[in-house]
């Protein structure tokens, strides 16, 4: 699972290149699980690694 | 001469370009999957959306940053903007020239000048002093283009700012965003076989000769070091006392409108709001930017309260856009180790370290001036200071 930590300070980053629309930023980051095809794109993108996998 | 540039942030990707161009060896070192840092866009619902600026350049086709782009033979085209700016105003849009301030406060300007000459006075004394126009101004101006009110700022950190945007002019718009600089210069750099290596450096140490660079498993040797990782960053992978540097904060909106709220490429300054500064429309410049009309507002972070923040410049943006059909797209705040400027306007680290051959670029190592244009200033020097060093050898 997809987890946004502490870190996150709402640049948007991962909003603007997730691939399935599943996470929404405003302030912070907020994944929507749902939708979340689990590519891990938003993780190698976040410029201060505020996300993290949960097994 | 082997250079190691640690960053492709816009000051990674100029100085390699730069130091391509006067013959050295160069590789740069990103840890992340995208180049440009903060000044890149990605393509978001139809709309060239930025990691980070606002689609800006301080001083336009004529400032340093374009200088130098032509020097390296990157290929960008600036819009400059055209009026500089002007002032929403009592429900009025104004055009901003030196008249539009009562001369009362031009004077009230000059004295305060004056009074710097003896002892550093905040600009909250001047603002003190002007009338409720020209109070105004100077505040969205400095939270539009600093991320700062008016108490965190002395002339003297803001004095190089206004003198080169007297002489310099104001903003310009690349055409493709900030995406496009960032373009052009990976365009340089492959023309000299030079590519971004997807690589997180760990440490930076002295060597008996040389420096080294270290990543997860293994270790290069460089003769130089160009950082654009930070000056946080840098002091800590170089295991130094990480400097104390106050950064600026801010948000960003990114606004879709059906009808355009402005005819100009320049920026609109907000002036009766909570916290929006102003507002730049950059599909005026370039249509391609945007499916619609293509809005962005800023303002600065005054308190660390970021949802009420948000909630403040909402409300703003409510007002501002009374009447007319938008959305808004992305609501993206900056600080930490992502802000809006790694180091206050007039605070920047110096570009040189206390390690030999590590040098810092980027913005928590600008020369005098802002933003990308600061940038290219502190690029300059970096250069200078390199070959000064081979010429030694
Ligand atoms: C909301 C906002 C609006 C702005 N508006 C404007 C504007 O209109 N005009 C303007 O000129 N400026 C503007 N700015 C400022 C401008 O965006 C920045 O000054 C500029 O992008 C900073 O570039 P940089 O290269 O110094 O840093 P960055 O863009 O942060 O680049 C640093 C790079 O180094 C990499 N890195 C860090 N550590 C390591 C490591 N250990 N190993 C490998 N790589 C590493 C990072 O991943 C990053 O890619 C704005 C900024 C914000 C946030
Ligand atoms: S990219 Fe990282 S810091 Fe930015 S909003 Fe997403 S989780 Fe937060
Ligand atoms: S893992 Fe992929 S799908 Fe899930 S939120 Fe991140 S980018 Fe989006």
């Amino acid at each position: 699972m997809i987890v946004v930590t502490e870190k996150c300070v709402g640049c948007a980053t991962c909003m603007l290149v997730c691939p399935s629309r599943a996470i929404k930023v405003e302030g912070k980051a907020e994944v929507i699980q749902e939708k979340c095809e689990k590519c891990k794109k938003c993780l190698n993108y976040c410029p201060v690694e505020a996300i993290k996998w949960v097994e | 001469m082997r250079v190691a540039v640690v960053g492709a942030g816009l000051g990674g990707l100029l100085a390699a370009a730069n130091l391509l161009e006067r013959g050295y060896k160069v590789d740069v070192f990103e840890k992340l999957p995208f180049n440009g840092g903060r000044f890149t866009n990605f393509h978001y619902k139809g709309y060239e959306i930025s990691t980070g600026a606002l689609h800006m350049i301080p001083h336009g086709s004529k400032g340093p940053l374009a200088k130098m782009l032509r020097k390296v033979g990157a290929k960008v085209e600036i819009v400059d903007s055209k009026p500089n700016g002007t002032a929403l105003y009592r429900g009025e849009e104004i055009k901003v020239s030196k008249k539009t301030f009562p001369l009362k406060s031009r004077l009230k300007f000059a004295l305060y000048c004056l009074k710097n000459v003896f002892r550093e006075v905040k600009l909250s004394e001047l603002e003190k002093n002007l009338d409720e126009f020209s109070a105004k101004f100077l505040r969205a101006f400095l939270g539009w283009s600093l991320s700062l009110t008016p108490s965190q700022l002395s002339l003297s950190d803001v004095y190089p700012i206004y003198e080169a945007t007297y002489t310099l002019g104001g903003p310009g718009i690349p055409i493709g965003g900030c995406k496009a600089v960032v373009d052009a210069l990976l365009e340089v750099m492959e023309s000299y076989d030079c590519r971004v290596k997807r690589e997180k450096v760990r440490a930076i140490r002295m060597e008996s000769y040389g420096l080294s660079l270290h990543f997860r498993n293994t270790s290069e040797r460089f003769d130089a070091v160009v950082s654009d990782a930070g000056p946080v960053e840098t002091y800590r992978l170089a295991g130094l006392n990480v400097p104390k540097l106050e950064e600026s904060r801010g948000i960003k909106y990114s606004i879709a409108l059906k009808e355009p709220l402005i005819d100009h490429t320049g920026v609109m300054f907000t002036l009766d709001t909570r916290r929006i500064c102003g507002v730049n429309q950059v599909t005026n410049a370039d249509p391609n930017l945007g499916e619609r009309h293509f809005l962005m507002a800023h303002q600065p972070m005054i308190t660390s309260n970021v949802k009420f923040e948000i909630a403040e410049g909402l409300k703003d943006l409510k007002e501002i856009l009374k009447g007319y059909e938008y959305e808004v797209l992305v609501i993206q705040s900056f600080s930490d180790g992502w802000p809006v400027n790694r180091a206050r306007a007039g605070r920047d680290c110096s570009n040189e370290t206390p390690v030999k051959g590590l040098y810092m670029v980027g913005d928590g190592a600008k020369g005098e001036d802002i933003e990308v244009d600061g940038i290219a200033i502190g690029i300059e020097r970096v250069v200078k200071e390199i070959e000064k060093e081979v010429e030694k050898r």
